[in-house]
């Protein structure tokens, strides 16, 4: 089961500090060109994170005298060339980026991950790495059956970003519970002053929406199990349900229903939503441009019946288990996790998985050109704080039971089924989906 | 002095390229599919043999269903579309021979564009809050559409951007079927005063039959195995209106990893093309003049 991450946090601290002592006594002898000469292969999702780790490449290469090889594909097609990849123990892939929250059991199980905590504790580590440094509770989300499956690379989770114009002409006050957000949308759709605004979005389309509704779910008092059976028809399963398809149905974009974080952000960007519950990742993508920069507002989802729990993952990197070279590909994880680096990305609208990037001087200085940028910052220093990394059900086959969730919520936001009727059709498979396992 | 292969050599030598081109690229995947379609896969790689429990397991399978059943509604609508709008294309361009050659190129492009791209432009395109499409029809005064998000329109919404992209192609292939076409029977038509209607329904399109079957062919290949456009567009949604076989197939396998399952569903999509195939070269057959 997936813990919540302000308790997954003392879990992982005496493996920590143990890690960060050896690495002190032993980081003397560490040589960054020890794997001169040799060809790495790194299989990057297109993503803004890999984008600003790959503008570096030329730094890491010249730093190690390692050739790395990027192989880059957009996120469905970089897990299905893994898939195959891993299924076959090739060797073709050495590094790769995973998503511990997704596929983190499934690939664990299947023993596909190099186990990274040897790595961090013996002469491989260079002496300014800090491992300690990195985010505790991103740590232990990557950590199954005490293998250490990956190494943060950001921090990320669903955030709302809102018009503070908007909601000053119409006389809306930003929500402090999720009910307000349902009051604010009510008062914006019937405003003059944001006609032709949409005044709720979030994402929509089947397999996509899980991350954005296990916020929901968890602000609601829900969980997506209990005693070993799906929970989504329990009270707060049944109130997240309908609480999130009809804020979509009745304050949402025409065509929701295929929304994913491309229209979210064009949308928001548009300056055609007056709300949008989307990743904090995106927050360089809204910002492009600079017409949002001055009227928007960022905070995570308001609390519901069940208190405040934002939903805070993050992508790894993680070393293939048929890596034909582990030593010299934990040489470009330790590089791209570097705190050196990470200062580096979070300049880019990269949030940084190591709490000491928001202390850096120049970080700072790029947070302070913006009040915005503030806002999203203490968002993000929420979701490390407060946040659990459940999206879907905390079994090997995770990804198959974001498909159920997303139906039971299109099923309602569609009119195709009452919130009783889809929760009963996504138990009923998500029960025989348990039960294969 | 060169020594000379016996004829069973040379055939053997000749035909060997294209033997060891099908068994690598045609007979060994299919194989391996098929004995894949006979395992279980757990989500975490191992197997099981489970003979044709897979095969089994699709009678009781709604998705399946669902899937053949959007197959076939794609499939009809878009071939029926593509050969109305492609000959209809032919017929113009066949008779404005002195359309400058840049034009007749950019009339038969779209089938140029990889789907990738073309599926991106009609996303942008039709989205129901920023697209163009709803611009054009709310300046006329007219309601906007949801498009691809609407569970009734999705299908034929999909099959419009595909006969967008593929009509040229079948326009192609009937101008071709009409240069070809017996000058001497449209010498008596003339000579026996036929209107041009009659022209066109008593001779160029009985006529033009087997070019048809031979576009109806080609096309079918395609439109059975509709995949590209759907993933870049809804993948598969919304709920599961635009999920055909191959779009489940490809998920149920790369997605939930069931290779098993989805190999079984993949074998049985290659069954229904080939039956398809096979059917519509005997109608070739029959219409052949």
């Amino acid at each position: 089961m997936t813990l919540p991450i302000k308790k997954a946090c003392g879990l992982t601290a005496a493996l920590l500090a143990s890690v960060a002592l050896a690495s002190a006594a032993s980081a003397q002898g560490f040589d960054w060109m020890a794997h001169k000469g040799e060809t790495i292969t790194f299989l990057a999702n297109n993503n803004p994170v890999a984008t600003a780790i790959l503008k570096y490449k030329d730094d890491f290469e010249k730093k190690t005298g390692i050739t790395l090889k990027v192989d880059s594909y957009q996120e469905q097609q970089m897990r299905q060339r893994l898939l195959t990849v891993l299924n076959a123990h090739s060797d073709e892939v050495d590094v790769f980026m995973t998503l511990p929250s997704r596929e983190g059991r499934q690939f664990a199980a299947a023993g596909w991950y190099q186990d990274l905590k040897p790595y961090t504790g013996d002469q491989t580590v260079s002496p300014d790495y800090d491992f300690g440094g990195l985010g505790k509770a991103l740590v232990d989300a990557a950590v199954f059956d005490g293998t250490l499956t990956g190494i943060p690379l950001n921090i990320e989770g669903p955030l709302l970003y809102y018009r503070t114009d908007l909601f000053e002409k119409c006389g809306v006050d930003a929500p402090k519970s999720i009910e307000d957000i349902q009051k604010a949308a009510e008062k914006i759709k019937g405003c003059s002053d944001a006609s032709n605004v949409t005044p709720f979005a979030s994402r929509g389309l089947k397999p996509a929406l899980p991350y954005t509704f296990s916020n929901f779910l968890h602000n609601e008092g829900g969980e997506y199990m209990k005693d070993g059976k799906s929970a989504l028809c329990s009270d707060a399963g049944k109130k997240a349900l309908s609480t999130y398809a009809n804020l979509l149905k009745d304050y949402g974009p025409p065509g929701v229903v295929n929304y994913s974080f491309y229209q979210l952000t064009s949308l928001y960007r548009a300056g055609r939503a007056a709300m949008s519950f989307q990743s904090s990742n995106e927050f360089p993508s809204v910002m492009e441009g600079g017409e949002r920069l001055k009227d928007t507002g960022i905070m995570p989802l308001p609390a519901g019946a069940g208190g405040s729990h934002p939903t805070t993952i993050g992508w790894a990197m993680a070393v293939s288990k048929y890596s034909a070279h582990p030593e010299t590909a934990w040489y470009f994880v330790q590089w791209a996790t570097s705190p050196k680096m990470q200062a580096k990305l979070a300049l880019e609208g990269i949030a940084p998985p190591r709490a000491a990037a928001a202390e850096d001087a120049d970080y700072k200085a790029w947070l302070a050109e913006e009040p915005v940028r503030q806002k999203w910052q203490e968002a993000l220093q929420t979701l490390a704080s407060d946040g659990t990394s459940e999206v879907g059900y905390p079994i090997v086959q995770n990804p198959e039971s974001r498909e159920y969730i997303g139906q039971a919520v299109d099923d309602i936001l569609l009119g195709t089924a009452d919130v009783d009727q889809a929760c009963a059709n996504a138990d009923q498979q998500l029960n025989a989906l348990i039960e294969r396992e | 002095m060169a020594r000379t292969l016996s004829p069973r050599g040379q055939l053997l030598g000749l035909s060997a390229p294209a033997l060891v081109f099908t068994v690598v690229m045609i007979a060994f995947p299919f194989g391996y599919t098929l004995w894949l379609s006979l395992q279980s896969f757990t989500a975490t790689g191992m197997t099981r043999f489970e003979g044709l429990g897979n095969y089994g397991r699709m009678v009781s399978d709604g998705q399946f269903w669902n899937g053949l059943t959007v197959t076939f509604y794609l499939y009809f609508l878009s071939l029926a579309l593509q050969l109305f709008f492609g000959t209809v294309l032919a017929l113009l361009l066949f008779r404005a021979k002195k359309l400058p050659g840049i034009v007749r190129s950019l009339f038969i492009s779209p089938f140029m564009m990889p789907p990738v791209v073309a599926g991106m432009m009609w996303l942008v395109i039709l989205d129901p809050s920023l697209g163009a499409a709803n611009f054009i029809l709310t300046s006329l005064g007219l309601p906007p559409s949801t498009w691809l998000a609407s569970p009734g329109l999705v299908v034929p919404t999909l099959a419009l951007i595909d006969s967008w992209q593929w009509s040229p192609y079948v326009a192609l292939i009937v101008l071709g079927g009409l240069q070809a076409l017996p000058p001497s029977v449209y010498e008596a038509a003339e000579i026996d005063g036929a209107s041009g209607w009659k022209v066109l329904w008593r001779i160029t399109l009985p006529l033009l039959l087997p070019t048809l079957a031979t576009a109806t062919i080609l096309r079918s290949v395609d439109l059975l195995r509709f995949f590209d456009l759907i993933y870049i567009t809804t993948q598969g949604g919304p709920a599961n209106a635009s999920t055909t076989l191959n779009i489940y197939g490809f998920r149920t396998g790369f997605e939930f990893f069931q290779l098993g399952y989805a190999s079984a569903l993949m074998v049985t999509l290659s069954v229904i093309v080939l039956g398809a195939v096979l059917i519509l070269n005997r109608m070739r057959d029959a219409v052949a003049w």
